[in-house]
C-alpha cells in the first residue's frame, strides 16, 4: 500500500480520531444545547451531536481491527448512517458519508485529498436537506471547504486543519446575520458550532484519544452488542434491566464506572437531566438501588433472559405451537415517549414502538431495529418529533420492508395518523390516508423555556410555561393555566370539535389537567378528551381537529 | 315482457325503512320481521315505530333480538300479489345479516312468477333501489332493462353508515370486519361499509363532523364529475346528523344530486346499529 504512516487509516485510527471528537462535543454538550433556538427542554443538538459520533465510535469498535483503507471508510459512512440522532445527527451523518467517499478512493490522506473530501461532503450534506437554509451547518461547512480549497499548501496537515477550523468558526459567528431566528434568540447556530467542535476535537485530539476511549467506551471491543435483539443476546447474566433516570447533575460517568462492576452489555445514554440505562446483570435489586437516591426512575423493565432464551427455544421447538399473529400488509413503527401515549398507539394496533422523541431522539439505527421487527412487508414510520423526521427518512432502503414515512411532526399528530391506520391495507393506501389525517389537525405544546430568548416575537425568561402551536411560540408567561386556556381557545378557533390533551408526567400535569377541565364550560360543544401521556418535559400536548 | 304497475309487484321486508312515499305506494307490498323484548314479540313497523322503540332500547334493561319472516308468511303475499299480477320483484335486506332472504327464497321456490333479490344492503340503501324500481314501474319497462338496472344496482351501490357506538353491531354479533376497534379509545368514529352484503370499516377518523366528511369525500371518490348520483340518507332518530350530512352533499356542485326523501332506522336494523346512527347510499346512474 503506498500510504505513509501518517496519513494511513485504520480502525483504530478512526476510533481515536472520531473519539476525541466525540470528547469534544461531550465537554461543549450543554453548550451546544442552549443555542438552540427553541427554548424548549428536547431536541438538543449537542446531545444529539455527541450520540452520533459516540454510535460511530461504539460501532467501529465491532468491526475487524484488519480493514482495508477502502473498508473502513464504508465502515465509518455506515456507522455515521446508523448511529445518526436528530436532524443535526443525519446532516453530520452525510457530512461523514460524503467526506468518506472521497478518502476511500484516494490512498495517502494529504492536504488535497482533505481539500477534495470538505467539497463532496459539503455537496453531500446539501443534497441531503430537502431545503437548504443558510446560516446553520450546512454554511459553516461549505465556507470550511473554502478556505481549505484557498489555504496555502504547506504539507503541515495540523496547521492546514487549523486554518480550517479557524474559519470555521468565523463563520458560526456570522450565521446570526444570515438566519433572523438566530439573531431574534441572540444565538449562534447550533449545528454549526457543534460541528466545529467535532472537526477541532477530532484535528488536535489525537493525544488524548486513547484514554478518551478509555474512560468513554468501557465496552471491551471483543464483546459485540448483538443487534438482533438486545434482549436475547447470549449473556453470562440472568437479568436485562433497563430504566429512566431523571434527576439534576447526574454524572453519566461515574454512573458507567459503578453500574459497569454490576454486569456487562452496559448501556448510559442522556445527559445531566436524563439518562436511559441498559444493562445485563445478576443483582437488579442492586442496580437500582444504586441509582434510586440519584433521581427519578421511570420505564423500569426487568426481563429475565434465560427464560426468554428457554422459552423460545421451547417455541422453536414446536413451532407449530403458538398461532401465527396475523401482521396484515402493514405495520406502523411509532417513535413515542410517555407510557400513557405508548398504550395509546398499542390500542390504535401500533406495535412496533421506538422509544423516545421528547426525552431522547433515537438513532437511524433505533429506528431500523423497530421496521426489522415488522412482519408485514409494508412499514409506516411514524416520527411524531420535528427532529427525528430526517432520522426516519434515512432509514428508508436500510432494510428489506417497503418503508413509507408519514412525517408527523408531534404525538398528537401521530395519534391521529394512526386512527386511519387499517393493517389489512397496502403500505402506499395507509400512507395516504395517514397522511390525509393529520392534515386538518391542529398540534400545540406547553412547556417551559429552558433560557431567556426572544423568539417568533415573543419574550421569553426562563422558566416561563411557553405555548406553541405548530411549532411556533405563541404565548409565554409565569402561570400555567392562563397559557393552557390562551393555547386552547387559539387552537379551537375555526370550527374543530374535538380537543385532545396528553397530560404529561411531570409535576405541573394535573394543574394543566385543572385548566382544561374547566373549559368545558366555556366551550358546550367542543368534546375535550385528556389522556395521561406520561411524556416528561411537556405538562400537556393538545391538538384541535 | 314490458315491466309496469300492472303487470308487476314489489315486496320489500320491514328494513327497507321506506320512506313515507314509498311505504304508501300501492304496488309496494311490505312483509315484517319481528322484535323480541324477551317475550315480548312486536311485528316491525307495524306493530312497533321507531321512536317507541329507541325509546325502549335506551332505557330498557333488556336487549332487543330479531327475526325474519316465515316463508310463508312470504309465500302468503306472493300467492295474493300474483292473483293480480304476473310478475312480483322481492327485494331484501343482505343474506349475510338476516335469514330473510332465504325464507323469501324457499316461498318463491313454490310458486311461478317471483324474482328475489338480495340488495347486498338494509334501511335506506334498500330503499334507493327500490325507488328506482318503482320509477321504472311507472314508465314501462322492458324486462331485460328493469333486470340490467337491477345488476347495475348490485355492482356500483355503496353504502356507508356511521353508528354512534359500536356496542350495538357488537351484542348483535354483526360487527363483522370493525370487530377490531372495539375497546379502543380517543373517540374513534369509524364510518363502516357494507361489502359484498357483510359490514366493514371503511375508514376511521376522530369526531363525528370529520366522519360525516369522509362520507361525502366517499361519493366524490366514487362517482364522477358531471354525473347524476342517486343518494339515500338514512337515520336512528338523528335529524340534526342527518341534516348535516345533507348539508356537506348539497355543497357538491359538479353532481347532479337526487336525495331521496329521509329513511327512519327501523326498529330490526335498529337494533344492531343503535340510536343515533345516520347511513348515506348512493349509485351513479
Amino acid at each position: 500500500m503506498a500510504s505513509n504512516a501518517e496519513g494511513s487509516l485504520t480502525v483504530a485510527r478512526a476510533r481515536e480520531l472520531l473519539a476525541a471528537g466525540f470528547a469534544a462535543l461531550e465537554e461543549r454538550k450543554q453548550e451546544i444545547n442552549d443555542l438552540n433556538v427553541y427554548p424548549v427542554p428536547d431536541g438538543d443538538t449537542g446531545t444529539n451531536l455527541a450520540l452520533t459520533v459516540k454510535g460511530m465510535v461504539e460501532s467501529l469498535a465491532k468491526v475487524p481491527a484488519d480493514l482495508s483503507e477502502h473498508d473502513v471508510c464504508a465502515a465509518i459512512s455506515q456507522a455515521a448512517l446508523m448511529g445518526a440522532r436528530g436532524n443535526s445527527g443525519v446532516i453530520l451523518s452525510q457530512i461523514v458519508r460524503g467526506a468518506m467517499d472521497v478518502l476511500a478512493q484516494a490512498g495517502p490522506v494529504t492536504q488535497e485529498v482533505l481539500t477534495r473530501a470538505l467539497r463532496h461532503a459539503t455537496e453531500t450534506a446539501y443534497r441531503a436537506v430537502r431545503k437548504p437554509v443558510e446560516g446553520t451547518m450546512l454554511t459553516v461547512l461549505r465556507d470550511m471547504a473554502e478556505a481549505a480549497a484557498h489555504a496555502p499548501e504547506t504539507g503541515d496537515l495540523r496547521a492546514f486543519l487549523g486554518q480550517v477550523v479557524a474559519e470555521g468558526w468565523k463563520s458560526v459567528e456570522r450565521t446570526p446575520t444570515l438566519l433572523k431566528v438566530l439573531a431574534d434568540a441572540g444565538v449562534v447556530d447550533a449545528g454549526g458550532f457543534g460541528l466545529v467542535v467535532f472537526l477541532e476535537g477530532a484535528a488536535d485530539g489525537h493525544a488524548g484519544a486513547k484514554t478518551i476511549i478509555a474512560t468513554h467506551f468501557a465496552q471491551p471491543a471483543v464483546a459485540p452488542v448483538s443487534f438482533e435483539d438486545e434482549d436475547e443476546g447470549e449473556s453470562a447474566f440472568t437479568y436485562c434491566t433497563s430504566f429512566l433516570l431523571s434527576g439534576e447533575g447526574l454524572d453519566k460517568v461515574a454512573l458507567e464506572e459503578r453500574l459497569g462492576r454490576l454486569g456487562d452489555s452496559l448501556l448510559v445514554v442522556g445527559d445531566a437531566r436524563q439518562i436511559k440505562v441498559h444493562v445485563h446483570t445478576d443483582e437488579p435489586g442492586t442496580v437500582l438501588g444504586l441509582v434510586t437516591p440519584m433521581g427519578v426512575l421511570t420505564e423500569i423493565e426487568i426481563d429475565n433472559m434465560k427464560e426468554q432464551t428457554a422459552a423460545r427455544s421451547r417455541r422453536l421447538a414446536g413451532s407449530k405451537a403458538a398461532p401465527p399473529v396475523d401482521a396484515g400488509l402493514t405495520q406502523v413503527v411509532a417513535v413515542v415517549a410517555g407510557e400513557g401515549n405508548k398504550a395509546l398507539f398499542r390500542n390504535l394496533g401500533v406495535d412496533l414502538i421506538v422509544e423516545g422523541g421528547q426525552s431522547m431522539n433515537p438513532s437511524t439505527e433505533d429506528i431500523v431495529r423497530a421496521v426489522e421487527k415488522a412482519k408485514a412487508r409494508s412499514v409506516i414510520i411514524l416520527p411524531n418529533n420535528g427532529n427525528v423526521i430526517m432520522t426516519a427518512d434515512q432509514t428508508v432502503g436500510l432494510t428489506d420492508r417497503e418503508v413509507y414515512v408519514v412525517p408527523t411532526r408531534s404525538i398528537q399528530a401521530g395519534l391521529s395518523a394512526a386512527v386511519a391506520y387499517d393493517k389489512r391495507r397496502p403500505g402506499a393506501e395507509n400512507a395516504k390516508e395517514m397522511r390525509a389525517a393529520i392534515e386538518g389537525v391542529a398540534t400545540a405544546e406547553i412547556t417551559r423555556a429552558v433560557r431567556d430568548s426572544l423568539v417568533d416575537g415573543i419574550q421569553v425568561k426562563a422558566g416561563d410555561f411557553i405555548g406553541l402551536i405548530d411549532d411556533k411560540v405563541i404565548v409565554a408567561g409565569t402561570e400555567l393555566e392562563p397559557v393552557v386556556e390562551d393555547i386552547a381557545a387559539r387552537l379551537l378557533d375555526g370550527n374543530k370539535g374535538l380537543l385532545t390533551a396528553l397530560l404529561g408526567d411531570e409535576e405541573h400535569a394535573g394543574r394543566a389537567a385543572a385548566a382544561l377541565e374547566k373549559l368545558r364550560d366555556a366551550y358546550p360543544l367542543v368534546e375535550i378528551d385528556l389522556h395521561e401521556g406520561g411524556q416528561p418535559f411537556y405538562p400537556v400536548l393538545l391538538s384541535a381537529e | 315482457m314490458i315491466v309496469d304497475r300492472a303487470t308487476t309487484a314489489i315486496v320489500v321486508d320491514s328494513t327497507s325503512d321506506l320512506p313515507g312515499y314509498l311505504a304508501d305506494d300501492p304496488s309496494i307490498t311490505m312483509v315484517p320481521l319481528t322484535v323480541y323484548f324477551g317475550e315480548e314479540a312486536r311485528l316491525d313497523w307495524v306493530e312497533i315505530q321507531a321512536d317507541e322503540f329507541y325509546e325502549r332500547l335506551k332505557n330498557g334493561p333488556i336487549l332487543p333480538r330479531t327475526s325474519q319472516p316465515s316463508a310463508g308468511a312470504f309465500l302468503e303475499v306472493y300467492k295474493r300479489l300474483l292473483e293480480t299480477h304476473e310478475r312480483v320483484y322481492s327485494i331484501h335486506l343482505s343474506g349475510k345479516f338476516s335469514g330473510t332472504v332465504a325464507s323469501a327464497e324457499v316461498a318463491a321456490g313454490q310458486i311461478d312468477g317471483v324474482r328475489v333479490v338480495d340488495s347486498e344492503l338494509a334501511t335506506g340503501g334498500i330503499a334507493l333501489l327500490v325507488a328506482r324500481l318503482v320509477e321504472l314501474l311507472d314508465k314501462g319497462t322492458a324486462e331485460d332493462e328493469f333486470e340490467a338496472y337491477i345488476a347495475h344496482f348490485l355492482k356500483d351501490k355503496t353504502f356507508y353508515f356511521l353508528p354512534t357506538t359500536l356496542e350495538f353491531l357488537h351484542k348483535g354479533g354483526r360487527i363483522g370486519g370493525a370487530s377490531h376497534l372495539m375497546g379502543t379509545v380517543l373517540n374513534i368514529k369509524p364510518v363502516l361499509t357494507i361489502e359484498e352484503g357483510v359490514i366493514d370499516v371503511y375508514k376511521k377518523v376522530r369526531g363525528v363532523p370529520q366522519a360525516l366528511e369522509l362520507m361525502r369525500d366517499g361519493l366524490v371518490e366514487r362517482t364522477d364529475a358531471g354525473s347524476t348520483v342517486r343518494v339515500s340518507i338514512s337515520h336512528a332518530l338523528n335529524l340534526p346528523l342527518a341534516d348535516h350530512l345533507k348539508g356537506l352533499l348539497e355543497g357538491i356542485k359538479d353532481r347532479e344530486l337526487k336525495i331521496m326523501p329521509y329513511s327512519i332506522v327501523g326498529p330490526v336494523i335498529g337494533t344492531y346499529v343503535g340510536p343515533g346512527a345516520v347511513a348515506l347510499g348512493f349509485i351513479q346512474e
